[in-house]
């Protein structure tokens, strides 16, 4: 991620959570945090427990963020923020904490005086981690429409096309789901699972290689010991930690979605 | 083959809970938002480093980098750090340790390292790594804090100990490993009991004496790579000093070791200047390290061995502090000192008394004048670390001491008094490992260590990465005493000073003979003339000299046949 890129995205993120900016130039931005949001950022538990408790009048926190220290005023103060800071990525988790479940329809273009039907897709975001002693992801975004089941993949990219709206449009109604949102869940993650299962899984047949020759390297250490012992025990669980292969999939985000018929 | 299959249902149960109240949802702007920060902290491959880009503030080194990826790519997490002394282990080791955190393979992280260091590596993890990393000082640090940094003798006592056992650690890193050489110690069965998925040991000296060390070593980190015990010995004679002596374990072993030299790093380091400076005995003090001298002639009543004599003998060289509290202390030993013990004591005390200058204490001062910049001074003898405080200021030179017994806080508050407030630093050898100095570039020995590798060790404090300038060394000796000797003889036959620690740590595991410390004893404590020692010393710097050239022979073979 470039700075500029990272520019972006903060602003985007505090308009988004409806944060006002105070003063920005190049390289930096200052931002008047919410009551929510200072919550959410600034830890500082303890302060609000107290003003909830005294009924204080709230005084959330301003924060400056430096994006470039070649742009930004020398005298500035404020947090430089790049890719690794923690700073960065605890507003990444945020951005992911804050929009875990959503609902929109779409806002499209209606005769007038002519009800349009919208039909309800379920959308899932997901990362697959696959994970040995070394991990790799991949992201996926399934579509599910929830009365014909249709499987769309790339959805939120299809999604991000769309003009979306929150509100359900004049002239329009939606359409009742013949699959309940919660099969529509477990089809995705069962069309997913299928998927998985029909790549090749090298890297897990090498993991396995590893492992199988430092067990057997342990074996051999401990093969004049009668007793075995704990230190024994503890070895053969951490490989199994180290080495064993495992798929994970994580939801990031998904919800509703009500689209017209020629939308997908 | 089939993978076990994992999916969280935790969303799908907020999304159910969600679609019956009818919400909360959430923003469209953020909902896209949380899709770009996947794609951009997504790691698609296996291979490759992340760290680097995290770390916009550290420009690792090539070889650093290297080691990195070979540990994670091809050493699957465990392995033993032994570049030489200077050369970033620290680095390499925080590499890694971000590397394994970004891709989610690591999360609870123990770090155990000197006492003195503890401190250090907290502020770097978090300085350089942007790790929170805490140094343990509470006993709740433990379950609370993911990354904890701590010295391997306050872990390995209750009731941290059992607290530590308790939990499972995904990575653990040792600094200054070595000390774990011995499998019959408590800090090593510590260690072996500990859940770790992934390991570093980081070591300057992997091997310091006998080959049974890497055995112990490599047996923590991954037990049975080098066989069960007794068949390792069966192949491999245990005291043997050197790992080339067989390819076969030098292959195994670097399959789970990795080891850079100074000169393989191609980094242009700065020199080292070495510049002896002789020093004249006063008349005193030349009486003083006569009288001490004959005693060696009176085997009977200094019944405390032949080290005792040769002590007193670098102790004079050093100042009369050092003797007299030397002195002090073998009339404390005797129960029932006879009166001729008492006597003899009684006359060296007078000689001591009799000194009343320090003839290296005023090279010092001048020496210290004329730099005008910041000094390390090293010595071996507390008594002349406290008097060489005093005596600076009596001229007005403000110096800290630094001792190895020091605690952790201690030591941080007095390196950062050195490098704010004080001119000097007076560190006796204990203090010498565990702390880095390199804003300061002049080191004067003011009396030296007998084991070269001590001496290195002196030296790397202050030229190892991050030093700019090129570092001067002065080593005092006392002319026409057994400092001298040891400084002629030993140290400027083998080049010493000149030589990066590598080759002769190499040199020494070679050498077939016993602890180099002892054959110096011998050879001072129990030469009858001055012949007779020139003699034994010649001998020693020659088979050093031997060892030495074999080496570069070995090398030249190999590389004329390609």
């Amino acid at each position: 991620m470039q700075q500029q890129e990272i520019h972006k995205f903060l602003e985007r993120y505090f308009h988004a959570n409806g944060c006002e900016v105070v003063d920005k130039g190049p390289g930096y931005m200052t931002v008047q945090l919410t009551i929510e949001l200072d919550k959410e950022l600034m830890n500082r538990p303890f302060y609000w427990h107290y003003l909830e408790k005294t009924g204080g009048i709230p005084n959330p926190m301003q924060l400056t963020l430096i994006t470039n220290q070649q742009l930004a005023p020398d005298q500035l103060k404020g947090e430089v923020i790049h890719f690794g800071s923690p700073r960065l990525h605890q507003i990444f988790e945020s951005a992911r904490n804050l929009a875990g479940y959503i609902r929109l329809y779409e806002n499209h273009h209606h005769a007038p005086g002519q009800q349009t039907p919208l039909r309800p897709w379920l959308g899932m975001n997901v990362r697959i981690s696959y994970q040995c002693d070394r991990k790799r992801d991949v992201f996926k975004s399934i579509g599910l429409q929830l009365i014909n089941g249709q499987m769309v993949e790339d959805f939120h990219d299809k999604l991000l096309e769309m003009n979306l709206t929150p509100k359900i449009p004049d002239y329009s109604f939606t359409l009742s789901p013949l699959i309940m949102p919660k099969s529509g869940v477990s089809r995705v993650a069962n069309f997913l699972k299928m998927g998985i299962e029909q790549e090749e899984h090298n890297w897990a047949d090498e993991a396995l290689i590893r492992w199988q020759k430092d067990l057997d390297l342990l074996e051999h250490f401990y093969e004049d010991a009668e007793e075995k012992g704990e230190s024994y025990e503890t070895e053969k669980t951490a490989l199994k930690e180290q080495y064993e292969p495992k798929i994970n999939i994580s939801i990031i985000n998904g919800g509703l979605f009500y689209l017209t018929d020629s939308a997908v | 083959m089939t993978v076990q299959i994992g999916i969280d249902s935790s969303w799908q149960d907020e999304f159910l809970k969600r679609i019956e109240d009818d919400g909360p949802w959430g923003n469209w702007e953020l909902y896209k938002l949380a899709v770009e920060v996947e794609n951009h902290t997504i790691i698609p491959e296996f291979e490759g480093l992340q760290a680097p880009n995290h770390l916009p503030n550290l420009t690792p080194l090539p070889h650093q980098l290297e080691v990195a990826k070979q540990v994670v790519e091809s050493m699957n997490g465990k392995a033993i750090l032994a570049d030489e002394v200077g050369l970033g282990k620290t680095i390499e080791a925080g590499l890694i340790l971000k590397e394994y955190m970004i891709r989610g393979l690591v999360k609870k992280v123990l770090i155990l390292v000197p006492a003195s260091l503890v401190s250090q590596w907290a502020i770097e993890l978090n300085s350089k790594f942007f790790i929170p990393a805490v140094a343990q000082r509470k006993s709740y640090v433990w379950e609370q804090c993911d990354v904890v940094v701590s010295s391997i003798d306050t872990a390995k006592r209750n009731p941290h100990r059992d607290i530590i056992y308790s939990l499972d650690y995904d990575l653990i890193i040792i600094d200054e490993a070595h000390k774990l050489k011995n499998n019959k110690t408590k800090n090593y069965e510590f260690v072996q009991n500990l859940k770790k998925k992934f390991c570093l040991l980081l070591t300057a000296t992997p091997i310091q004496n006998r080959i049974s060390e890497i055995f112990n070593l490599v047996s923590l980190l991954k037990p049975g790579h080098l066989g069960t015990e007794s068949a390792f010995y069966e192949s491999y004679k245990k005291d043997s000093r050197s790992l080339n002596d067989d390819e076969h374990l030098k292959e195994l072993v670097n399959k789970v070791m990795i080891r850079n030299r100074r000169a393989d790093t191609g980094i242009e380091w700065t020199k080292r200047h070495v510049e002896t400076i002789p020093i004249e005995f006063s008349q005193e003090e030349r009486e003083l390290y006569e009288a001490v001298t004959e005693l060696r002639g009176e085997g009977d009543w200094v019944s405390s061995s032949q080290f005792s004599v040769m002590t007193l003998q670098r102790e004079a060289c050093s100042s009369r502090e050092a003797v007299y509290f030397t002195l002090q202390n073998m009339l404390k030993r005797q129960e029932e000192p006879t009166k001729y013990f008492q006597d003899q004591i009684q006359y060296l005390v007078s000689k001591v008394e009799a000194v009343q200058q320090n003839s290296k204490a005023q090279k010092a001062l001048e020496l210290i004048q004329k730099i005008n910049d910041k000094v390390i001074i090293f010595t071996e003898y507390r008594a002349t670390q406290m008097y060489l405080q005093w005596f600076l200021k009596q001229y007005g030179i403000t110096s800290v001491p630094f001792r190895g017994g020091f605690k952790r806080g201690k030591k941080d508050w007095m390196r950062e008094l050195f490098q704010k407030n004080a001119q000097v630093l007076i560190a006796t050898e204990a203090g010498g490992e565990g702390i880095n100095l390199q804003f300061c570039n002049h080191i004067i020995n003011f009396d030296l260590p007998w084991n070269p590798m001590r001496l290195e060790q002196r030296i790397g404090r202050i030229h190892r990465l991050g030093q700019e300038k090129d570092v001067m060394i002065y080593n005092f000796a006392t002319k026409d005493t057994v400092e001298e000797h040891v400084l002629k003889l030993l140290y400027e036959k083998i080049n010493l000073f000149e030589k990066v620690i590598g080759d002769l740590d190499d040199i020494l595991t070679k050498l077939e003979f016993g602890n180099i410390d002892d054959h110096l004893v011998e050879i001072f404590g129990k030469s009858a003339s001055e012949g007779e020692m020139r003699i034994k010393m010649e001998n020693l710097t020659s088979m050093i000299q031997f060892a030495e050239d074999m080496k570069e022979g070995g090398l030249n073979a190999a590389t004329g046949n390609t």
